[in-house]
């Protein structure tokens, strides 16, 4: 079965699946390639003489193979609109041994100068970064860490210099050709390389065309009371409490535009009748 | 041998000291020691600050205590509590 955009629906992702990506900020694919694919375009890459910068996939067609993955694309309709546009944007990274981690920051602040600007939005999702391993990541080979839920925060990139290792940090130790989703407004780094091995990550960078009437995954309104529990209930990683409600506030915002016309409706419910709680033991 | 200053920061949840943390960074006093995020750790050194105080750490910074406003480029995650800890060194 196939969508209005020739998109097949068993490629969407689902109402939780949707919920986990507003809630978290990222979503992992694992897009099925013959099994000596990956180590193909990881020999390529090897043989680059320079960064291509935007033109990598000119250097190495072969990658485009992977964006255009069904289940990769099925993961950026729903999440972008089956009239998502990839951008001009897209790098290589190349972690060599012995490269010290990153700093945490927001990629959305680092390219001011592309033509359509990327101010961040903390309530929708206008564009995602995708990043794929043409190798198996082991933590110690430069994984990229992420704090989730971060997205729906902004800050000063300075401010946030002194913080180190987060409790509930996310590090992306995956297998060869896993493709990391990332909301582009997610506080993340690359880690140290203490491996022996070089670590690729090609990272593109796709938009968001047009506003959504209508989801564009694979809805079902009965699941509308569970969604908005989980949106207001369910903890990405810890933070402090005043920052909770607004929060929840974006993450309801961001569900709504991705919705369009069905939106979740607010309705008051009693969140706090039940049992009366026990004695201390 | 030479007394110098440890620093650890810790970020929590809250401006209460037992708050859990959610954060942390030790800057040891050796010439050449990098902080960087460590992809291999699985918890932080202290849950709370005051668990950092009960080992021997000495708040020297506490976190301001305006919550959070309304603003761009303030929503930094946590409440910093700056600590350290004077310890001999070789030189």
């Amino acid at each position: 079965m196939t969508s209005a955009t020739g998109i097949s629906t068993e490629n969407l992702l689902n109402d939780d699946q949707v919920a986990d990506f507003v809630i978290n900020g990222y979503h992992i694919v694992e897009p099925q390639f013959p099994a000596d694919f990956h180590s193909k375009v990881y020999s390529e890459l090897e043989l680059l003489p320079m960064n291509p910068g935007d033109d990598i996939n000119k250097a190495i067609p072969k990658i485009d193979q992977v964006y255009e993955h069904p289940a990769v694309a099925g993961a950026l309709a729903s999440l972008l609109g089956s009239d998502y546009t990839r951008a001009a944007h897209r790098h290589c990274h190349k972690n060599h041994p012995g490269t010290r981690s990153q700093a945490w920051h927001q990629d959305s602040l680092n390219i001011p100068t592309l033509d359509d600007g990327h101010g961040r939005v903390s309530d929708h999702v206008q564009s995602v970064l995708v990043m794929y391993y043409p190798q198996h990541v082991a933590s110690n080979m430069g994984p990229t860490a992420l704090i989730p839920g971060s997205h729906l925060f902004t800050a000063a990139q300075d401010r946030n210099a002194s913080h180190g290792n987060f409790r509930d940090q996310i590090v992306a130790v995956v297998p060869a050709g896993s493709v990391l989703i990332l909301h582009y407004d997610i506080w993340h780094a690359g880690t140290a390389n203490t491996s022996d091995q070089i670590r690729y990550m090609v990272k593109y960078l796709f938009e968001r065309a047009s506003e959504s009437t209508e989801p564009s995954w694979n809805h079902d309104s009965s699941n509308d009371a569970h969604i908005f529990e989980r949106l207001e209930r369910d903890e990405a990683a810890l933070i402090q409490r005043s920052l909770v409600d607004k929060r929840n506030f974006r993450r309801t915002t961001m569900w709504n535009n991705l919705a369009g016309n069905a939106g979740l409706k607010y309705e008051y419910r009693d969140k706090w009748s039940g049992e009366w709680p026990q004695p201390n033991q | 041998m030479a007394l110098k200053q440890r620093l650890l920061y810790l970020s929590a949840q809250s401006t209460d000291p037992r708050s859990p943390a959610i954060s942390q960074a030790l800057h040891e006093p050796v010439r050449g020691s990098i902080v960087e995020i460590d992809p291999t750790r699985t918890r932080l050194d202290y849950e709370t600050v005051h668990d950092a105080i009960c080992d021997g750490w000495r708040v020297v910074h506490f976190p301001d205590q305006r919550g959070s406003l309304e603003g761009s480029e303030i929503e930094v995650l946590g409440y910093q509590f700056v600590l350290e800890k004077m310890e001999q060194f070789d030189d």
